[in-house]
């Protein structure tokens, strides 16, 4: 297994650390060491979404996430699950399911870095599935004692509009029997492949001439929704849409499918004894959770609508006592909330405030 | 600084008010101005030293204008600033000072008004306040009034430049030639420097001076002590000098210029020092939703400055360094206040701006982008509102703050022809954010708004500009970043409401308005409030009252569309949102917070219903775990105020009776109660396959006053009684504060369901037949709707579980290449 080197500016600060789920799927899994050579930050844990990898985090050409964490006094560690596109599994045929992602790759990952940083606080920032697979580790109990959790874009109750349901859940179905996987990368599909009509659907009343912009933004992957907004991109990251996104892996439909319906995430592997750690439904087990919560949206997000919203309204609804608020960002959609190139002035203010507010208000673990 | 009475060239101190007050009043024997002007030239001539040159305007000097008024007066006046003092945290006006921009509020001014008539017996009417609140000018306008002598005193205000001799003016050396020798240490000549306008006698149409006419006269001649200057550097600026941050334009520009470039933004905020101002800023960031955060903080620094004072209240040596750092000065800063007069709005509003012309013209030439407002165009009957069409004529503005929007684009317009790069920005009226909702309680849209959703009738306007903030600041954001738009003037009216899209919008959201002649709508509206006061609408109605703001009302009635051609090609060009209506949509988080904060009005349970119908259930109830055994109807009027109320909240509002034995022997009256549809999007309300359709709320208060809960669910099941699902509730009851202690289902007959809910809806009757239609049709539309995706729902689980166990490609490549592998050995079976 090769794990793409890691773009970044931050030189020799960032250390690899091998990592390797115990069901033997090499991760992917860096910490970005303080300018200063501090060693007593708080940790910061930070997932990507599916088929995004660590990059989107330390983008050179902005003021990324990973600058301000460590300008704010917190040690940024970074997990490439296996939904990676740093990681070559969403391009092969061995097919895995969310629950593999919330039994293994986040609990062991944060076990490591538990070793690591000793009784520091942990904190968590997470993004899309990302955060879906953390919210059903933590309905598991796997991942006990984090000081705070940033999730953002959808959470526990994920939501789609009618039109990406239609053509996801349904039309997706048809082909899920014919592609393995759906490339975001327009120069491996080339003008004649399989995959070409999907690149065709997607340009339609396109304003942007990028084939990769356009798989993304105009129409995701064929399913009707938008990524991001547009104009939030600085020119470096949309011509390097197709280095940050990768393939996306047409096994993964069903378990997607039987949580959007639901409007909960769930486990997919009902019968299968190695997943029984995990809860059948995670919003049920969540009046366990004793992390505060901060759920993150953009206004204008157009993949996972108001998800965030409704998951607040549900969370403090049921389980009145949770800590959970919910912050919108005017004008954002989804990905953007981080790749954006004012991420840093209109979305990572409120995660900073948040986690400081948590770090003062926890106790070391 | 020099102080008063060392430069003035002419007196304006005395008898200003506006012009409509002057024709009203029509009095015989008062002071003509070119007299008054005279006099005031002699007295300067006795002041001694000469005015300054230069561009530094004007400073007080309170005491020496008290002294030299007639006691009475003198006092007077004192005594109205020490009552000021009460509504003024921590500050003491003195007598020249404009309580409103000492920080009065308008509601603060009636307040003020009472205890000066209470203690000093002193009445002043409030326009007159209005139009001019130095106390000074308020104890002259009482001594006027009372026929007691009024002293003419040289105005201290020294509206005439005047030029600190060490000021950073002359430290600057500014290599631009300038009209007058600025950087002598010395005083020369002072007789020449002197700007000896001529007193120009401007008479209103009753044959009195107008007074504002004079002031802004001698305002626009400081426009010409401008230095000459090379045009700005067409560069992408760095480094950009902020005015106005505090306010609710200024704080969205704020973050739309971080937001643009790498810019650093300089923000001159009025306060005590530095700390305050940065204090005043986050304050006002998080007051408006911007954020203030550290990733902010440190692109923006923050300068404790006066626009009004000299050199904009800095010291030399920042005023210095501000002109050598700094590459681009926008400037939003304005008092924004439609009944306040010319004389007490033309230090921010004109004075201002002169000032930061002089700052862009020392050191590097810097462009200065002037936020104006169609305000300039605000003469009743004018045609065209283009970019570049001639603004209105000044002597048929009557609102002080029309009059000095005008003054401060002609002194700028002058300033560009001494060569400064100057580009004048439009809005009209600023909505609220499409995003955030944010909107600012102080613009004349906000009042409309509110009152229209109050009263439920709008005035016959012909267009009304209007866009929201958060286009407008970016917008303007992006003509700052660009050299090759500077110089220019834009319009940043989005487009224009019209009257029947308003009238549609409010139809469709079933909060239908009547139209009427904009001068009966305000006297209907001014009767109303008159009758039931709603304080968050006091400044609307006395715009209204107020006979010069009404002109700008009137103005804003009758004005045609505002053209934005060069706006709309800037937007094109540079990618921008195009304009869109401020219509329904882009509006409805601006409205639900003023809903909130009552200056609008959202329809209630309480008003007569939008619409109704009736709903009847029966079915059995019993004790927890046990038999149902005992009947219970349940006969509910269910209606909803307004579309809004559904299709935001998904409510609909409950009445009616439930007759259960068990409860009490006579029916139980519904005292409040509301149905959620779909409530949570249809989230389960546990594992499975269930999703809940309809949540019923209600409280129950027996004849006995006993209180009672009930709480129902209509649920969605994978099945095929579709039918049975939408009309089965299972309910539950408990006495209020306890456990539930009865449960059943009751049922909606499919009998009575199509006469009741569908037959039998009720649309409010004062509406007209084809609203009525309309009304029944929406709802039902929705409604249906609804329930149809509630009931598919847990259908499609199933499905979806079905199409899982189909083989994927995977699956499928395997099977292919397992074909192929056979058909080549095979094949080579045969070969061999």
């Amino acid at each position: 297994m090769t794990l793409r080197p890691l773009h970044h500016a931050y030189g020799d600060r960032v250390e690899d650390i091998p990592l390797t789920a115990s069901d033997g799927t090499e991760l992917g899994l860096c910490r970005i060491a303080p300018e200063d050579g501090s060693a007593d930050r708080p940790a910061v844990l930070v997932l990507h979404g599916l088929t995004a990898s660590a990059d989107m985090f330390t983008l050179p050409e902005t003021r990324n996430l990973t600058d301000v964490l460590l300008d704010a006094g917190y040690e940024p560690w970074l997990l490439d699950w296996r939904g990676s596109c740093r990681l070559p599994y969403n391009e092969g045929r061995v097919r895995y399911t969310f629950d593999d992602v919330a039994l293994y790759d986040i609990p062991e990952a944060v076990s490591l870095v538990r070793k690591r940083i000793g009784n520091r606080q942990l904190l968590v920032v997470a993004h899309c599935i990302g955060a879906m697979c953390l919210s059903l580790s933590m309905a598991a109990g796997l991942v006990p004692g984090l000081a705070g959790v940033v999730a953002q874009g959808v959470f526990l109750t994920p939501k789609m509009s009618w039109k990406t349901r239609a053509r996801l859940h349904f039309g997706g179905e048809l082909l899920r029997s014919r592609l393995v996987n759906i490339p975001t990368d327009f120069k491996k599909v080339g003008m004649w492949s399989k995959h070409s009509l999907i690149f065709a659907e997607v340009s339609l009343g396109a304003e942007c001439k990028d084939p990769n912009c356009q798989i993304l933004q105009n129409d995701s992957w064929g399913v009707g929704g938008s990524l991001f907004v547009h104009d939030h991109l600085d020119d470096a990251t949309h011509d390097r849409l197709a280095y940050l996104y990768g393939t996306v892996p047409m096994w993964i439909l069903p378990h997607l499918r039987s949580i959007e319906l639901a409007h909960t995430v769930m486990r997919y592997n009902d019968a299968d004894g190695r997943y029984d750690a995990l809860p059948k439904n995670a919003l049920d087990n969540a009046g366990k959770f004793e992390t505060p919560l901060l759920l993150l949206s953009g206004s204008d997000n157009r993949f996972w609508y108001d998800s965030n919203q409704l998951c607040r309204e549900v969370l403090s609804r049921r389980y009145p006592e949770m800590d959970v608020r919910y912050v919108e960002v005017p004008g954002y959609g989804h990905l953007d909330t981080f790749i954006g190139r004012n991420a840093a002035l209109d979305v990572f203010g409120h995660i900073v405030d948040f986690l400081d507010e948590c770090r003062s208000a926890g106790t070391p673990v | 600084m020099p102080e008063a009475g060392s430069g003035t060239s002419r007196n304006r101190g005395v008898g200003r008010r506006p012009e409509e007050e002057v024709i009203e009043r029509r009095r015989p024997g008062r002071a003509q101005a070119s007299d008054l002007l005279a006099r005031f030239g002699r007295s300067a001539e006795r002041a001694g030293p000469a005015p300054d040159t230069g561009l530094a305007a004007t400073s007080r000097d309170a005491e020496a204008a008290a002294a030299a008024a007639p006691p009475g007066v003198g006092e007077v006046a004192v005594g109205i600033a020490a009552r000021a003092a009460r509504f003024l945290a921590g500050s003491t006006p003195d007598a020249e000072t404009d309580l409103f921009d000492a920080g009065l509020s308008s509601v603060d001014a009636v307040e003020l008004l009472a205890v000066m008539a209470r203690e000093l017996d002193v009445r002043v009417s409030l326009d007159d306040f209005f139009a001019d609140a130095r106390p000074r000018r308020l104890a002259q306008r009482w001594a006027e009034a009372a026929g007691l002598p009024t002293a003419v005193v040289p105005d201290s205000s020294a509206e005439t430049p005047s030029a600190d001799a060490s000021s950073p003016t002359a430290a600057s050396a500014n290599p631009a030639p300038v009209v007058v020798p600025a950087a002598s240490a010395a005083p020369p000549a002072t007789g020449q420097a002197s700007p000896a306008i001529a007193p120009v006698v401007v008479r209103g149409s009753a044959g009195t001076a107008d007074e504002d006419l004079e002031t802004i006269l001698s305002d626009l001649a400081l426009a010409d002590r401008l230095p000459f200057s090379r045009q700005a550097e067409p560069v992408v600026p760095r480094r950009i000098l902020l005015t106005g941050a505090t306010g609710y334009l200024g704080s969205h520009l704020l973050l739309d210029l971080l937001r643009q470039a790498d810019a650093h933004v300089v923000c001159l905020v009025r306060a005590a020092d530095d700390d305050a101002a940065e204090r005043r800023l986050a304050d006002a960031l998080r007051s408006f939703e911007q954020p203030w955060s550290s990733e902010v903080r440190r692109r923006v620094t923050v300068l404790a400055a006066d626009l009004r004072r000299p050199h904009l209240g800095l010291s030399g040596e920042r005023w210095a360094a501000l002109a050598q750092e700094i590459d681009s000065i926008v400037n939003v800063a304005a008092a924004v206040d439609f009944l306040r007069g010319y004389p007490s709005l033309r230090q921010t509003n004109v004075l201002g701006p002169l000032a930061l012309a002089e700052l862009a013209m020392t050191g590097r030439p810097k462009p200065l982008h002037h936020v104006s407002s169609v305000a300039v165009f605000n003469e009743v009957g004018i045609e065209k509102m283009g970019e570049d069409d001639p603004v209105a004529h000044i002597d048929r503005l009557f609102a002080g703050y029309d009059k000095s929007k005008w003054a401060a684009e002609a002194v700028l317009r002058r300033a560009r022809e001494h060569g400064l790069s100057v580009t004048i920005l439009r809005p009209g009226a600023i909505a609220g954010h499409t995003r955030t909702g944010v909107y600012n309680p102080r613009d004349l849209s906000t009042g409309l708004i509110g009152a229209f959703s109050r009263y439920r009738t709008v005035p016959a306007f012909r267009s009304m500009n209007l866009a929201p903030v958060d286009w407008i600041s970016k917008v303007m954001a992006a003509v700052v970043f660009d050299p090759s738009a500077w110089g220019q003037n834009y319009h940043l009216t989005g487009r224009a409401e019209t009257l029947p899209e308003l009238v549609n919008d409010m139809k469709l959201a079933g909060m239908n308005v009547g139209v009427a002649d904009w001068r009966d709508w305000r006297d209907d509206l001014i009767q109303r409030h008159t009758a039931e006061p709603v304080p968050e609408l006091d400044f609307l109605i006395r715009i209204l009252r107020s006979p010069t703001a009404m002109k700008l009302f009137e103005a804003l009635m009758l004005g045609p569309e505002a053209g934005m051609e060069r706006t709309e090609r800037f937007v094109h060009r540079h990618r921008l949102p195009m304009p869109e209506r401020y219509g329904a949509q882009a509006q409805l988080k601006a409205f639900e917070r003023m809903a909130e904060n009552g200056v609008a009005r959202l329809p209630s349970p309480e008003d007569a219903p939008y619409l109704s119908f009736r709903e009847r259930t029966k079915g059995h109830v019993g004790p927890i775990g046990e038999d149902r055994d005992t009947r219970c109807r349940m006969a509910l009027t269910l209606s909803i105020a307004s579309m809004y109320q559904v299709v935001r909240h998904r409510r609909i509002d409950v009445r009616g009776e439930v007759a259960c034995e068990r409860l009490h022997r006579e029916p139980l009256r519904v005292e409040t109660g509301e149905i959620w549809v779909r409530p949570d999007e249809g989230v389960p309300l546990r594992h499975g396959g269930d999703h809940p359709l309809l949540r019923y709320r209600m409280v129950l208060v027996d004849r006995d006053h006993g209180r009672w809960w009930l709480e129902g669910w209509k649920t969605a099941r994978a099945g095929r009684d579709f039918w049975k699902q939408t009309r089965t509730i299972e309910v539950t009851i408990g006495r209020e504060g306890e456990p539930a202690s009865l449960a059943g289902v009751v049922r909606v007959p499919g009998k009575s369901f199509v006469p009741d809910q569908i037959d039998g809806i009720r649309v409010d009757p004062r509406l007209s037949s084809q609203e009525q239609r309309l009304a029944k049709l929406t709802w039902l539309s929705w409604f249906f709707v609804q329930v149809g995706i509630g009931l598919a729902e847990p259908s499609l689980r199933m499905a979806a579980e079905l199409l899982d166990l189909r083989r994927d490609a995977i699956d499928r490549d395997k099977d292919r290449l397992q074909h192929k592998i056979r058909k080549l050995m095979i094949k080579r079976e045969q070969t061999r």
